[in-house]
């Protein structure tokens, strides 16, 4: 007899006993059997696929990993982590960091450096009435389309400076919220700026002390402890030559890159986990898995040996085009509308002889619309550090119009 | 006199008679298979190298039930002139069933090593899956097992970024 209908006769006999004071324990008793029979039953068709061996699960995870390759799509990737801790193992295992695979899978993707092969292309669009711009990465060759969201940055000002809080969510840009990321901020003139990092950028960062960053202590009950704020870049415009009638000079220091990375066999760090906001927050805790094979390519200590200085990028200088009578650059169709925010950076041979590494545009930023912006990046850096300089072009007063 | 031509009229030699292999399920039941369908699956291919003498091989993994649908599935797919299209449609239909029988295929196409037929499974399983949030695929797999609150939370805030 099935199993199913043996309850329901099991339950229809016990119901009606339920007013005979000696049938009760019966009744009681039969009850307990159906749900025991019943839990057996269910149990035998859940372990069918709880208990498939590893080697088919991978199978199975690796066809969605292949055939979801972009957005919006690459989300049943991210669902597919979400299920249990096998299938999270087993995703985590499968999915390459974007350096590799040149495509954005998690939300700590954007905190990864970007494909090395080609340049990954992605939009900015600008919403002046709330003072917040949106990145996304694009999801075809076009300028701009419907796109995948990837961060939100909201401009606040204050009396001394000028801050940009960046976020995963994008609408909850906040600095105590949980999706928080980092910073740029501005000095008072909108000349130097720095990006700031929720987390540390590798193992060992310190953190500089300051009052915005007082750690919450384990006896005190805090739903959110404040997120650390680790200097990772620093930007400064100047005024070239020619003064404010010339493109301005952009000079920007990734203290967390080595300049090593973008020599041959370089690598630069690359972080592996977001910090969850329900962890106390200290700057020695590592977000680094070092178990994890996905790390392939964290540095053991700080920016490798001493003598490795942080990588530099400048911007490439436009030429004078004497008939057109404007700055111009080669932005190989990216870029439509002229504008003095529009740029590119390569690196910059600080203290040894140019080579074809300097040549590489590692990050493109340019107008194509009212209030919508490309901005393609590379490795070594991340969408979260490309999106800070952006802003900084965004928010400097040199050179303006 | 010479003979009118036979009403059959092909000059095609006679088929050869096929060999076949008989499998024994872990249930005891036997089923007749062509030795040239057995070959698409890779442990068939080296027991029937081994044991040359016997057509008998035991198949103590799988039970009557899938090794007859499995038997269905090698035939088909060894068999002359059926073009992409049908097949196909055919293998559509073959996966048409619920999960429990779904997942005895894959289990029994792991371990007789077939790759059309693991390979067919495992896609079935992906488009069972593709397009689901985690809490829809746990339901659909009947997966419960526990999470930590902060494994919860770090899922929710990916999740959220990626349907954003």
């Amino acid at each position: 007899m099935p199993i199913k209908s043996l309850i329901h006769d099991m339950r229809s006999r016990s119901s009606r006993a339920v007013h005979d004071g000696s049938a009760a324990a019966a009744a009681a008793a039969a009850e307990e059997a159906a749900a025991r029979a019943a839990a057996e039953a269910d149990c035998l068709s859940r372990s069918c696929w709880a208990n498939m061996p590893q080697e088919l699960l991978r199978e199975v995870l690796v066809k969605i990993e292949a055939s979801e390759g972009s957005w919006p799509s690459r989300k049943s990737v991210v669902a597919c982590a979400g299920v249990c801790r096998s299938w999270r193992h087993l995703v985590k295992e499968i999915v390459k960091v974007p350096e590799v695979s040149g495509i954005l899978t998690f939300p700590i993707s954007v905190k990864q450096p970007g494909p090395r092969e080609s340049l990954l292309q992605c939009f900015i669009k600008r919403n002046r009435s709330n003072q917040t711009y949106h990145l996304y990465v694009g999801l075809t060759n076009a300028l701009s389309d419907d796109g995948k969201f990837l961060l939100a940055a909201r401009k606040c000002r204050r009396p001394t400076c000028t801050d940009y809080v960046i976020s995963l969510h994008a609408d909850d840009v906040s600095k105590g919220s949980c999706t928080y990321v980092g910073k740029l901020r501005s000095n008072f003139l909108g000349t130097k700026f720095t990006i700031s990092d929720g987390q540390p950028p590798h193992p060992g960062a310190k953190m500089p002390k300051s009052r915005s960053t007082r750690l919450v202590s384990s006896k005190q009950v805090s739903p959110r402890a404040p997120a650390g704020n680790y200097p990772v870049a620093h930007i400064s415009y100047e005024l070239n030559v020619l003064g404010s009638r010339g493109p301005r000079r952009m000079h920007c220091t990734m203290d967390a890159i080595p300049a090593s990375a973008i020599e041959a066999g370089g690598v630069a760090p690359t972080q592996t986990e977001l910090p969850l906001s329900s962890v106390e927050f200290f700057p020695s805790l590592p977000f680094f898995r070092t178990k994890s094979n996905r790390v392939e390519s964290v540095s053991s200590g700080p920016l490798g040996s001493q003598k490795d200085g942080a990588l530099v990028l400048r911007n490439k200088a436009p030429r004078w085009h004497e008939q057109l009578q404007c700055w111009c650059l080669n932005f190989h169709g990216r870029v439509t509308v002229a504008s003095v925010k529009n740029f590119q950076l390569v690196a910059s041979p600080e203290n040894e002889p140019a080579g074809p590494q300097h040549e590489k545009i590692i990050l493109q930023f340019g107008k194509v619309g009212k209030d919508l912006f490309t901005m393609d990046y590379r490795y070594p850096i991340s969408a979260f550090q490309a999106f800070a300089i952006c802003l900084s072009s965004f928010d400097t007063k040199i050179a303006c119009e | 006199m010479s003979s009118p031509p036979s009403a059959s009229a092909s000059s095609s030699p006679p088929p050869c008679p096929k060999k076949m292999i008989t499998l024994r399920s872990s249930d005891g039941a036997t089923f007749e298979i062509e030795e040239t369908a057995a070959l698409q699956s890779k442990t068939l291919e080296n027991m029937i190298h081994e044991n040359c003498a016997s057509t008998l091989i035991p198949v103590p993994n799988i039970t009557g039930e899938v090794l007859a649908r499995v038997v269905e599935f090698c035939s088909k797919h060894a068999e002359a002139g059926v073009d992409d299209e049908s097949l196909g449609a055919w293998d559509e239909e073959f996966v048409a069933v619920d999960h429990t029988t779904l997942f005895d295929y894959i289990r029994a196409a792991n371990f007789l090593e077939i790759p059309t037929l693991l390979d067919l499974g495992c896609q079935t399983v992906a488009d069972m899956i593709k397009g689901k949030t985690p809490d829809e695929i746990k339901k659909t797999f009947k997966i419960t097992t526990a999470c930590t609150p902060e494994e919860e939370e770090e899922v929710r805030g990916e999740n959220q970024w990626a349907f954003e």
